[in-house]
């Protein structure tokens, strides 16, 4: 690579290309651009016309430049600029990149990818062959070139574990099948793991070694522990640093079944401190919830760990079958068990009738023999539903009839009559021992000490199905504890006490262990190898090199003791195990574990993880060049006016054009609010048919005026509203004239007439036939009407009342004639309760205004007037008609005031005034 | 096979062209008719001649009652006898009129046949005879004229510049002559001169592209007809705008002369203008023509 002015170039003679420039320049300059053909009829016309200079316009300069720029970045481009090269000349010959790939290094892994993937690109500039060899998963190294192994590198994962011995042993294998030098690259996660001293030498022998390690430190999380009602959290970090604080977040499902971050607790490493403790209390319910905690701000498995059972304190109910006999607590049946359980178990006190609604883990009954009939439906359905109880065997069970004929849903066997004692002083034979649990048991693996004795014994009836209930029996084959699944749970019973009168279990260590098989307890403590002996753990999760979980998949099943005592490895992943209903945690560090930071021989070289990224700037360089040729091209066009400024200048007047047609809509409907709100308007329906519309409005316009001249409600012109495409809310009051032809407003609209009816609005039906019909469904507006209004929130209607608020809202009337007079007119109908006072004219209604008015007078009709203030159409005959007219304007004022004004008038206060007008 | 389908395709595409010039060309004359025109649709022989007596062979309905109820006498109202005008039509159909300067617009043959038809169908509305010059259409009455004249007006000519047709001209008829009149003056001039000749009296309507009037070219530039016969190049169309002009200019001074010296009348149509405007010069032209 050549170097010119901090830019290097992979091709420099590329470069020699831009001698070629002037010349290009002379060559741009003579040729013209090319004719545009055009359809002209015209062209007869311009015959014979000639041009004023015989050379055509030429490239003017600064288009010339355009393109000599675009030829140049061209042909820098092609020469191949790199920003930053790289300058420190590496090696030749085969290169080996060595990883450890363990969790350690996977926060940091995407920044190691990317300086695996730079050295690869150096190695292929410099045409090395590469191998990876990652040591937590060795494979045959295999020598290929640079870009082949690029296409592998996502494939790059790091593992949960650190490399053993034996994969290092197989490393070295491998190593010595390779022929020939070569120099390595140590990618290291600066944790030491045994086996790399005879690495590193190994690869000496073949090679430069260099070392990459970052030098951000390596941290760790230990296993929570549970103690004394804290949760204790441990982190580590490899090498004493200065004082830093992490924070720990616990991860659980909330009772959604949602992942979510349940508690946060601070870790503060003091300064040169290896290890930061905290302590986190949680209430019980919260703490059965952490799946998992996790270092934030680290992406590893080490700085995550799994909780299982540990966590969790098991509900327990412990229910004895006698009274309590005080001050004998030693001889209280459930004494050992309590003892057993205080460590792990929370207890859960009171009768069984209380106990159930609990919901506990665990229910003991301790010689129950007798349970009412309520107590033992619930409990069957609480087993049903998975939990586990447990029964002892005692004086009173032997003595009950319990199980005896039949199989009793509670116990796991038929239950022979009395029970049985060997090995006491008044029977025969010795007491009997335990004989080792069969393969299938869930004590499978437990050590018998040989003093556990069993005295007296309840016995089973030996049923077809006892041998498959059976998972402890004594020596002589009878059973010990029996057990059957009964729904989602099971029934377990030991057929002695749960004292240590009949037997001594209760007082050995087998005990606990057996409590602790069958779920009752959980381990609190770090289990032991004994413990787990004989049990298989099957993967349910497992982690990856990031900590986080994926499903096991078929991962074969792990042996017990494996598990604390064994390495990780391929075999055995960290992850979460299940065997029966127990479940352990498998994490990256045990309690145990160290981090041992990796020492280097002095004559190693150790280099940071920083990389001065190369930047190859051709790529830039190119795209600027047909930038620049796309901007010549619109240039061009624009330049031998194919490309017509009229056209630009109709794409910017459209472009200005079209933004404000978007709003136009907005516009009017804005201008339309405006209109309707800045004063008061009367608006009418638009039926369609423009004369009924037409009268409607200057009806509207007639009560307009009328209320202007008589009263202070000064309303400006009316609107005519589209049902489908105006706002409503802003009339007080809708004439909906009926025509029988008009169409059906939609769903939306009927939706906007009922919100208006709601707020507050009213709608004045006129079917306008009063002259040929009466009110109902007898004419084709009235029909039409009902049509209309059955999808409208109407009340229960009544013609107006005498003593109804529209009848002296403004003048006194006693009906509502309009161009015709007679029928009657509808509104909303008083509440049933409504009476008369007693002295009283008025009756005290309801409170609102009523949502519809419906007659059939045509008011508009009578209201109408003409631009003059003349009356449109006639009403009745001579003075007597114009009486009516006058009686019609009187309506509309009160019907307006009534909106307007609401029950005002229904007030009680006007009372007086208004008897006095009525003269009475 | 394939010329069978092609033959069907065209003529389908043919077909499907001359109800929609004819309909646009009914809506145009329509638009007019709902003006002051409309005593031209009663026209033929409406005006009242004189009374006569009833006589053996009338027909009862011929009877006027008004009259004959003043004695006893039945009369019969007779009418005036008129002769209809016979109009010839000639609207070039050459391809230089094939031609529309952006895609909004029509092309000039659009609107120059669009101009045509409506203006027949005002014509035969009101009673005339319409027909096109030369031999192919001669004038008739009725509204399967309008047809015909529609299915003449939609075949194309194959040369770029049509000249006139001026063969056949009716002695003492009108005429209405629609073109861009942008090719050989000399054609006019010759068929204007002839039908002078013969009395013939008529309008001249040029029908032009907003383009042709205003040349908004620039650049390098190979001007072609449309037929590609004529074609002229020039290095720098914008320094040709203003001699264009000059020329557009005269040619149409030129029209003006030929028509003052024959008794005709011309008219300018841009096909960005509305095409109402110009139907109701065209009629107003007609009908002041007439009296």
């Amino acid at each position: 690579m050549t170097v010119l002015a901090g830019i290097g170039f992979t091709a420099p003679w590329m470069l020699l290309g831009l001698l070629t420039l002037p010349i290009l320049w002379l060559i741009l300059r003579a040729v013209p651009p090319a004719p545009i053909r055009r359809l002209f009829p015209a062209v007869t016309l311009l015959l014979g016309l000639k041009d004023d200079e015989s050379v055509s316009d030429r490239t003017p300069w600064w288009l010339l430049l355009l393109r000599m720029l675009a030829a140049a970045a061209i042909i820098i481009g092609l020469a191949g600029p790199v920003l930053n090269p790289s300058r420190d000349e590496s090696g030749s010959g085969p290169l080996l990149l060595v990883l450890d790939a363990s969790w350690a290094g996977a926060t940091r892994w995407s920044a190691t990818l990317d300086q695996i993937d730079a050295q690869l690109t150096e190695a292929g500039r410099a045409g090395r062959p590469v191998s990876i060899l990652r040591l937590t998963e060795p494979e045959p190294p295999v020598f290929q070139a640079a870009e082949a192994w690029r296409n592998r590198l996502p494939g790059l994962v790091p593992q949960p574990w650190q490399p053993d011995e034996a994969q290092i042993e197989q490393a070295l294998a491998e190593l010595s099948t390779l022929e020939g030098d070569f120099d390595s690259h140590w990618f290291s996660d600066k944790l030491d793991y045994p086996g790399h001293g005879a690495l590193l030498s190994e690869l000496q022998t073949r090679g430069e070694v260099t070392v990459y390690q970052s030098p951000t430190p390596v941290v760790a999380v230990l296993p929570a522990t549970y103690q004394d009602g804290l949760i204790r959290l441990t982190a580590m970090r490899a090498t004493p640093g200065p004082a830093d604080r992490m924070t720990v977040n616990a991860q659980g499902r909330d009772p959604a079944g949602v992942m979510r971050l349940l508690q946060s607790a601070e870790l503060a490493f003091e300064s040169g401190a290896l290890i930061a403790q905290t302590n986190l209390s949680l209430p019980s319910e919260l703490r059965a919830r952490i799946t998992r905690f996790e270092l934030q701000g680290q992406r590893s498995a080490g700085a995550v760990t799994l909780t299982d059972d540990s966590l969790r304190r098991r509900e327990v109910a412990l229910i004895a079958g006698t009274v309590n006999r005080e001050g004998l607590e030693l001889l209280s049946p459930l004494h050992y068990l309590t003892q057993v359980l205080i460590p792990t178990a929370d207890f859960v006190d009171g009768g069984l009738s209380e106990v159930l609604p609990a919901n506990p883990d665990v229910i003991v009954l301790a010689d129950v023999a007798k349970l009412s009939l309520t107590e033992e439906a619930g409990l069957i359905e609480w087993v049903e539903q998975g939990g586990l109880l447990l029964r002892f065997a005692g004086p009173h069970m032997a003595a009950s009839d319990l199980g005896r004929d039949d199989e009793d849903t509670l116990l796991p066997v038929r239950l022979r009559s009395g029970g049985r004692s060997v090995g006491g002083a008044m029977s025969w034979g010795e007491a009997k021992g335990l004989a080792p649990f069969q393969e299938g048991s869930p004590f499978y693996g437990l050590q018998i000490p040989g003093d556990v004795t069993v005295t007296t014994q309840v016995m089973a009836q030996p049923d077809p199905n006892l041998a498959d209930r059976v998972i402890a029996s004594l020596s002589d084959g009878t059973p010990l504890v029996t057990r059957k699944p009964l729904g989602l749970g099971q029934v377990v019973l030991f057929h002695v006490t749960a004292d240590a009168e009949w037997s001594t279990l209760p007082l050995s260590g087998l005990f606990v262990e057996m409590l602790d098989r069958l779920a009752v307890a959980s381990a609190a403590k770090s289990r032991q190898v004994e413990q787990l002996q004989g049990t298989t753990w099957e993967p349910i999760q497992v982690m990856d090199g990031f900590g986080s979980l994926s499903d096991a998949g078929n991962l074969a099943g792990v042996d017990g003791p494996a598990l604390v005592s064994g390495t990780l490895g391929p075999d055995l992943r960290p992850g979460l195990y299940e065997s029966g209903k127990q479940k352990l945690a498998l994490n990256v560090l045990s309690g145990e574990s160290t981090l041992r930071p990796i020492t280097w021989p002095s004559d190693v070289p150790i280099k940071g993880q920083e990389i001065s990224s190369e930047t190859p700037i051709g790529g830039i360089l190119l795209s600027l060049a047909l930038i620049l040729l796309a901007v010549d091209v619109v240039a061009s066009l624009a330049l031998s006016g194919r490309l017509g400024m009229a056209r630009a200048a109709a794409v910017a007047l459209g472009a200005v054009l079209i933004a404000p047609q978007a709003h136009a809509q907005t516009q009017e409907e804005t201008e339309f609010a405006l209109q309707a709100t800045q004063e008061l308007v009367l608006a009418h329906v638009m039926t369609g048919n423009a004369q009924v519309d037409d009268i409607a409005y200057a009806g509207l316009q007639g009560l307009s005026q009328t209320l202007y001249f008589r009263t202070s409600v000064e309303p400006s012109e009316p609107i005519g509203v589209d049902l489908e495409r105006d706002e409503l809310a802003f009339f007080p009051l809708l004439y909906w004239p009926i025509t029988p032809e008009q169409t059906q407003p939609s769903a939306e609209a009927y939706a906007k007439l009922n919100a208006y009816l709601r707020s507050g609005g009213m709608i004045l039906f006129d079917t306008r036939d009063a002259n040929i019909a009466g009110f109902g469904a007898s004419s084709p507006n009235g029909r039409k009407l009902q049509q209309l209004a059955a999808p409208l929130n109407v009340p229960a209607l009544e013609p107006v009342p005498r003593d109804h608020v529209l009848t002296r809202a403004f003048y006194l009337l006693q009906d509502f004639p309009g161009r015709f007079a007679g029928t009657e007119v509808w509104v909303e109908a008083a509440p049933l309760d409504a009476e008369q006072i007693e002295g009283m004219p008025f009756r005290n209604l309801n409170d609102n205004v009523t949502p519809v008015v419906i007659g059939g007078n045509d008011w508009a009709g009578a209201w109408a007037i003409d631009r003059n203030g003349q009356a449109l159409l006639p009403v009745g005959r001579g003075y007597a008609g114009e009486r009516q007219r006058e009686l019609a304007n009187r309506f509309g004022v009160n019907l307006i005031m009534h909106v307007l004004t609401g029950n005002y008038k229904s007030d009680q206060v006007h009372v007086p005034a208004l008897l006095d007008r009525l003269g009475q | 096979m394939n010329t069978a389908r092609t033959l069907r395709e065209r003529s389908e595409a043919e077909a499907s062209r001359l109800p929609p010039l004819l309909a646009r060309a009914e809506h145009l004359a329509g638009t007019v008719l709902l003006g002051d025109h409309g005593r031209r649709r009663s026209g033929l022989g409406d005006d009242f001649w004189q009374y006569r007596p009833a006589q053996i062979g009338d027909s009862r309905r011929m009877i006027d009652h008004r009259r004959s109820a003043r004695g006893d006498q039945q009369y019969v109202r007779e009418r005036e006898w008129q002769i209809a005008q016979s109009i010839m039509l000639w609207v070039d159909q050459g391809a230089s009129m094939r031609f529309a300067s952006d895609k909004m617009l029509p092309t000039k043959a659009d609107r120059a046949r669009l101009l045509g038809l409506a203006t027949a169908i005002l014509l035969v509305r009101g009673g005339e005879r319409v027909g096109l010059t030369g031999t192919t259409l001669p004038p008739r009455r009725g509204n399967a004229q309008i047809i015909r004249l529609a299915q003449a007006f939609s075949e194309d000519a194959e040369a770029d510049y049509s000249p006139p047709e001026h063969r056949a001209m009716t002695p003492h008829s009108r005429a209405v002559f629609i073109s861009d009149f942008l090719g050989p003056l000399d054609e006019v001039e010759l068929a204007l001169t002839k039908a002078a000749d013969r009395g013939v009296r008529g309008v001249l309507l040029q029908v032009l592209d907003p383009d042709e009037e205003n040349f908004p070219y620039r650049g390098r530039t190979v001007f072609e007809s449309v037929g590609g016969s004529v074609r002229h190049e020039t290095l720098k169309a914008g320094d040709l705008r203003v001699r264009y002009l000059d020329r557009l200019a005269r040619r149409k001074d030129d029209l003006t002369h030929l028509c003052r010296a024959t008794g005709w009348q011309l008219g300018l149509h841009h096909t960005g203008d509305s095409a109402q405007a110009a139907l109701l010069w065209l009629y107003r032209a007609l009908d002041g023509g007439a009296r």
